[in-house]
């Protein structure tokens, strides 16, 4: 039972990172038809944002706050400068944003050094759970995934902006011929899914090693996930990560880390082959 | 006298003519020599470009060094960077590069085992010499292969005892899913027999993951005293920093493979304490040969760089190359081959002896641990000779 317990506390919280880092890409390369390659240096750019603000003396809340605000930003520029340009050419979207990654990633090796950074813990405390001591961040971490999946929701699904936006999804042309603004729609959601992807960054810093290559470790299995879980609903990712998540965490701990990467990824193969429109796809419908 | 004079002046430019032409170097050689050429595949791109910018510093000084001194048998020398960006395919076309068009005498480099195993045909085929400075698994034997870092066995012969007396004497292996650690761990298993431990778990994880709270809770029910820990680069940082937060390191001692200072500061404050290491160089040491090392690395790069023993055998390596071209008296690569084999060369941190066969090397080595936001040496180990894996 103990056992048990602490065995979906892992694999929640594992499942809960994954779809941090997921939802974002799921706005981007669900519903605008962009694969953004570039999102694991979008995810680094929030992390060093947090860098940053602590090495000017502001405190790793501060950092937190500020990381989804400044990537937003970013995600604002990159879409007006380079990807608003390929949205009609999606095997360009790779590429664009596959250079778009090389040329973050190499800057931000410019501007910080190669090494590791370091972001301090900012709840060291822990709580005993059955025994075992369990990091209170984490259950943090678990409360803004879960925050960030409510308003992302709320946002698409309750009110007026995503409507919209989910009109444009459906059917751009008729959406616009209905005097929606598709360019601002298009601007406002790559943003938004930009600064969720600099809030992941920012929130996992603490537990990992801030790096020029820390993108790559979250977005491997939040890409496994939508594939998975289906690029055509908000609602894939979460279905994704719990199946890429549940099974990493429990195959993981009855066995190895190594074996867990072997049955996940066999996994997402047969589903992808069993539900080409990923699980979400074939439960939700469209 | 005049006759005897000019006499005197043929004999001697006679010789002169002889011996350059002997060195293959045409004969108005002496007027101005061209370079040595010596080329350097490292990571400056993808991913390790940390341990490619500490061979440079320790490259950088040895070639400013050698050419102050005047150079190679009067050759100044001059180093080739090429970015290999981590990858092997890459590193295979930049030494291939620099064997055929630019003629380098020998290569130094590369960082990780891929890429070295990939680049290793090239050098038997072209017959090159091929100067790896980086700690590794053992087994790269050849003749145009020189290894000047250590080997499985000179970092565990004498950390895993300490650990066995000071930490206790059950074990849990844990490392990434590559050669060098399932090689590292080999011979761990074969010194803790020895020592009467016992290994109560050995696992190995792939590259890239991010997640260890169930690793991390599966060591703690384990029970070991020990963590004997082969996680290079990020990942590895980041299952440290996972284990403080978990409460492991409280509960486990952690001998750290591979380790080396450019890891300090990257733990945070306060954490990532008491592991302990083998080195060939810690550079916080009270020893003179090291501070003075220390000192001209600093000045060299123009400022307060991290230094680790990376740097060491990146200007170990260029030194042998030097004194072995010198040994043999041409600047040529079979020459470099024959007159770095059997070498004893001085290094910062006492002499380091190539062996004629294996061309791996027996130095110094030194057991440390992280302290505050340092590594500090707790004693001198003595020389250590390598178990190359060479037959």
């Amino acid at each position: 039972m103990e056992q048990l317990f602490i065995l979906t506390l892992d694999a929640s919280n594992f499942i809960l990172a994954i779809v941090l880092v997921a939802m974002g890409l799921v706005i981007i390369f669900g519903l605008m038809n962009v694969i953004n390659m570039a999102h694991g240096e979008v995810f680094l750019l929030g992390a060093y944002t947090v860098v940053l603000v602590e090495r000017a003396g502001g405190h790793f809340w501060l950092g937190l706050l500020l990381a989804p605000l400044v990537v937003g930003l970013v995600g604002l520029v990159v879409e007006e400068l380079v990807v608003r340009h390929v949205y009609h050419r999606f095997l360009d979207t790779i590429l664009a944003t596959w250079g778009l990654s090389i040329a973050i990633k190499q800057a931000v090796v410019i501007a910080f050094g190669p090494a590791s950074h370091t972001v301090t813990n900012p709840i060291a405390a822990s709580i005993e759970i059955f025994g075992t001591p369990y990091p209170v961040y984490r259950l943090f971490i678990m409360a803004v995934a879960i925050s960030v999946i409510g308003v992302t929701f709320w946002l698409f699904f309750r009110t007026a902006f995503g409507l919209a936006a989910r009109g444009v999804i459906a059917n751009r042309d008729m959406a616009a011929c209905l005097g929606i603004d598709t360019r601002r729609l298009d601007r406002l959601t790559f943003a938004y899914g930009a600064a969720l992807a600099g809030l992941a960054g920012a929130v996992m810093a603490p537990i990992m090693s801030v790096d020029p290559q820390m993108g790559l470790g979250f977005l491997i299995p939040a890409f496994l996930a939508i594939l998975v879980g289906g690029a055509g609903h908000l609602a894939g990712p979460l279905l994704g990560a719990a199946a890429i998540g549940g099974t990493d965490t429990l195959t993981a701990n009855l066995w190895s880390p190594v074996v867990a990467q072997i049955v996940v990824f066999t996994m997402a193969i047969v589903v992808i082959r069993l539900f080409p429109r990923g699980l979400a796809g074939r439960w939700l419908g469209r | 006298m005049t006759g005897s004079t000019r006499r005197t002046f043929l004999k001697t430019a006679l010789a002169a003519g002889a011996a350059s032409s002997a060195l293959g170097l045409g004969f108005p050689a002496i007027a101005a020599k061209k370079p040595i050429k010596v080329g350097a595949v490292q990571p400056f791109s993808g991913g390790l470009e940390l341990f490619g910018n500490q061979a440079k510093l320790g490259l950088d000084l040895a070639v400013r060094e050698i050419n102050e001194a005047g150079g190679i048998l009067g050759h100044p020398v001059e180093i080739l960077y090429e970015d290999n960006k981590t990858d092997p395919k890459t590193s295979v076309e930049r030494t291939t590069k620099l064997i055929k068009r630019d003629e380098v005498v020998a290569v130094t480099g590369p960082i990780t085992s891929n890429a070295r195993d990939a680049m290793a045909p090239a050098h038997g085929r072209l017959k090159t010499p091929l100067l790896y400075a980086t700690n590794y698994e053992g087994g790269a034997c050849g003749r145009y292969i020189f290894s000047f870092n250590t080997v499985p066995n000179q970092e565990l012969a004498k950390l895993l005892p300490h650990m066995n007396e000071t930490a206790g004497d059950s074990y849990y292996m844990f490392g990434a899913d590559y050669v060098w650690p399932q090689k590292m761990f080999e011979t761990a298993e074969g010194i803790i027999k020895r020592l009467g431990g016992k290994t109560v778990g050995t696992e190995f994880t792939p590259w890239g993951v991010k997640e260890f709270a169930p690793i991390v809770r599966r060591i703690a029910d384990s029970g070991a005293k020990v963590l004997i820990f082969a996680l290079p680069g990020a990942d590895g940082i980041t299952f440290i920093k996972q284990a403080e937060d978990f409460g492991l390191m409280k509960n486990v001692t952690v001998a750290f493979l591979g380790f080396s200072e450019a890891y300090l500061g990257a733990f945070g404050a306060g954490k990532g304490q008491n592991m302990w290491v083998t080195v060939p160089l810690v550079s916080s040491s009270d020893e003179p040969g090291v501070q003075d090392f220390v000192a001209r690395i600093r000045k060299n790069a123009g400022g307060d760089v991290t230094i680790s023993h990376y740097v060491m055998t990146h200007y170990n390596a260029l030194n042998a190359l030097k004194a072995g071209l010198e040994k043999a008296g041409e600047p040529d690569r079979e020459a470099a081959v024959d007159g770095v084999a059997g070498l004893t060369i001085d290094s910062p941190t006492g002499s380091v002896a190539i062996d004629a066969a294996s061309h791996h090397v027996t130095l110094n080595m030194y057991l440390a641990k992280t302290e505050g936001a340092g590594l500090d040496t707790v004693r001198a180990l003595g020389s250590l000779a390598p178990q190359s894996g060479c037959a």
